[in-house]
């Protein structure tokens, strides 16, 4: 027997909302709370429950539409661009806080236009220098946003 | 009301709100031409800019993205036969022919004057039923708007799970249970924060939007390459005369009208919306045409084009009217557009029409000026816009990355946010393999907040008891019309399987 996919996506559903409403007897109550009609854990307890019972039913239609389920092919998918575009993405977020908007979003924009397959440094350097430099002086001084400067540079600045 | 149309109009004749809505249509023009890119990721990038605004100018530009990109979309469905988004889907059954044709300038100006019809009609249908339906929702209670609710959540699920309810269903709930995550309204007690102080406040609107929307919608643009792409620049630049003959006008004249007519009233059923008005509206036309030109529609007729544009306008302003009056979305569009007005401080619903009522009628007129301005300045616009198309996907989709991002970061500047994002967008591709809707997960987490109030309301009002479901005749019908929604369509499918095993069953019997 085998599992479509549909089944493996309504069984993490299921523990998921499992999980979910276990962690929901976790929520701290307020003295008392627990005789009102509704308190802090109602809403979530309900939501498992709904959970639940629609992933349990899930699992089991998917098994009746499982054979005219169309195949998903992995393989055509362009995957390296996106898996590298959001590990930029993540490594933009470490860095932003030290080194700051201006230098992290300018890496950001060069590193992005390489993944995609831009290799003419001109277009690399000639697009992403001066956008960052005009959405610069958009930010603070046309809407005065504060833009504070990389933790690096003050550590090193004094 | 005079008063309130007088103070609206004066607000949306602003300057500053008309390059408001021009700046709006002309972005959400370029951004829903973007194949992938739909006007929910386009009001979702728009957000954070309009942060910097009042409230007023913040939703007319909204506006303005909304129907940009709705019209957009149109281009695209017409020129390369990849609708930006899902109401325009219909367009391109008709579209595309009459590009292929070489009549592209001709569709494309059809386009624009159906749609301009189409929002116009139904902007005048709003200015009536709009301050009618708000007088009458001044008598709703929190019982009743927990019902409303509950219709809008299933019925959303109902009609956006491309036939698979459960799996809209289960986004819905997944989308309730993200918004408990945070401080308890109520009682102030964390929840499911995991004692980590970046979800104290819970998980960010903006946050969700744009990476379900903007952020998915882009790398899923990577990730599934279309393969016709390239060979469309040209079908861009060659797009042939726009002009219409006297006959193809009194020909569409009647049709026009009837879709407009028939647009607005599906836009403002709670989840139905634009796609399924376009549907109704080509379905509806095919049927009443003459039979030799039933045979044109699917090749380039231009009633199959003109119909659904028509009624995808006019939806797209009636589902304003659940979004201004109940404060209610009907689609995913307008969930966000009630996100973003939540996040200025204003509660759309019976009280806007009263406190806000600058907010309240500018959008509606500037919904007008929007036409307008889609039809004598995009118009002409659109040989040049569909250049700027030309742009190379290598900058351009980096581009969008940043905008998302830095869109977040900007509100919050918490780096924190950008890999919660990351999180949620690479969640999001999962779902969108997987065929799972990702608009109702977003209406669920933007009305969950509000459910549970309603709720707790309500069940203080009875003291605790649920009988206020039965006991109030308006909560009842709600909750009757929430119970058809989710069980017509099992019932149906159920309906269809039992007569194709009969008929199976039969013809065995034959043999």
């Amino acid at each position: 027997m085998t599992i479509s996919r549909d089944q493996i996506a309504g069984l993490v559903f299921l523990v998921f909302s499992l999980a979910y409403g276990y962690y929901a007897t976790d929520i701290a109550l307020l003295p008392g709370e627990e005789f009102e009609p509704i308190n802090a854990r109602s809403m979530p307890y309900v939501l498992s429950a709904l959970g639940s019972v629609l992933s349990f039913f899930f699992v089991l239609a998917s098994w009746r539409s499982a054979a005219t389920l169309k195949p998903l092919n992995l393989q055509q998918l362009a995957w390296k661009p996106v898996l590298a575009l959001l590990v930029v993405m993540v490594i933009y977020g470490l860095i932003l806080d030290w080194i700051g908007f201006v230098v992290s979003t300018a890496l950001f924009l060069i590193a992005g236009f390489r993944i995609m397959g831009e290799r003419r440094p001109k277009i690399l350097f000639g697009v992403s220098i001066p956008f960052v430099g005009v959405s610069w002086f958009c930010l603070t001084q046309l809407l005065d946003i504060y833009l504070a400067p990389g933790r690096l540079f003050s550590l090193l600045g004094g | 009301m005079l008063d309130g149309i007088l103070t609206g109009l004066s607000t949306a004749t602003m300057p500053i709100n008309l390059f408001m809505v021009f700046i709006g249509c002309f972005v959400g023009t370029f951004i829903g031409m973007l194949p992938g890119l739909g006007p929910i990721s386009a009001i979702a990038l728009m957000i954070p800019i309009t942060y910097g605004l009042d409230p007023a100018s913040g939703i007319i530009l909204m506006a303005g993205v909304y129907y940009g990109a709705i019209f957009g979309g149109s281009t695209s469905s017409i020129l390369i036969n990849a609708p930006g988004c899902s109401g325009t889907v219909v367009t391109a059954f008709d579209g595309y022919p009459l590009a292929q044709q070489g009549h592209a300038g001709k569709a494309l100006a059809l386009a624009a004057y159906a749609s301009f019809t189409g929002g116009t009609v139904s902007a005048i249908f709003l200015l009536v039923a709009a301050p009618a339906l708000a007088s009458v929702s001044l008598s709703f209670q929190s019982a009743d708007y927990f019902a409303l609710m509950v219709l809008g959540l299933s019925a959303v699920a109902a009609f956006s799970g491309k036939g698979n309810i459960l799996k809209a269903l289960l986004m819905t709930v997944l989308g309730l249970m993200i918004s408990t995550i945070g401080t308890d309204r109520s009682s102030g007690v964390d929840r499911f924060t995991f004692g980590r102080m970046d979800l104290v406040d819970g998980i960010s609107f903006l946050l969700l939007a744009m990476a379900t929307f903007a952020l998915a919608e882009a790398l899923m643009s990577i990730l599934k390459p279309d393969e016709n792409a390239e060979a469309d620049e040209d079908a861009m630049s060659n797009l042939g005369s726009m002009k219409l003959t006297k006959e193809e006008v009194k020909e569409v004249a009647p049709v026009i009208a009837r879709s407009s007519v028939l647009g607005f009233f599906v836009g403002v059923l709670p989840g139905a919306g634009a796609t399924i008005a376009a549907f109704l509206a080509y379905g509806f036309e095919r049927n009443l045409a003459k039979a030799k030109e039933k045979l044109k529609f699917g090749m380039g007729s231009l009633k199959g084009l003109a119909a659904p544009e028509a009624a995808n306008n006019a939806a797209s302003s009636g589902s304003f009217v659940p979004l201004l009056t109940l404060g209610i979305p009907g689609s995913g569009t307008t969930a966000i557009m009630l996100g973003a007005l939540i996040s200025y401080g204003i509660q759309p619903g019976p009280r806007l029409f009263l406190d806000n009522p600058e907010v309240f009628w500018s959008v509606i007129i500037s919904m007008y000026v929007g036409n307008i301005v889609l039809l004598i300045l995009n118009l002409p616009l659109i040989p040049y816009i569909s250049r700027l198309l030309a742009v190379p996907r290598q900058i351009l989709v980096p581009m969008i990355l940043l905008f998302s991002i830095t869109g977040v970061y900007l509100v919050s500047f918490n780096s924190a946010d950008i890999q919660i994002m990351v999180i949620i967008t690479v969640l999001a591709i999962i779902f969108r393999l997987l065929d799972f809707p990702l608009a109702p997960l977003l209406l669920g987490f933007i009305l969950g907040g509000m459910l549970e109030d309603n709720l707790r309301r309500a069940l203080l009002i009875s003291d605790g008891s649920y009988s206020f479901v039965w006991e109030r005749p308006i909560t009842l019908t709600i909750f009757s019309i929430t119970a058809f929604v989710l069980v017509a369509p099992i019932a149906s499918g159920m309906w269809k399987r039992y007569r194709q095993k009969t008929l199976g069953y039969g013809a065995s019997m034959q043999e």
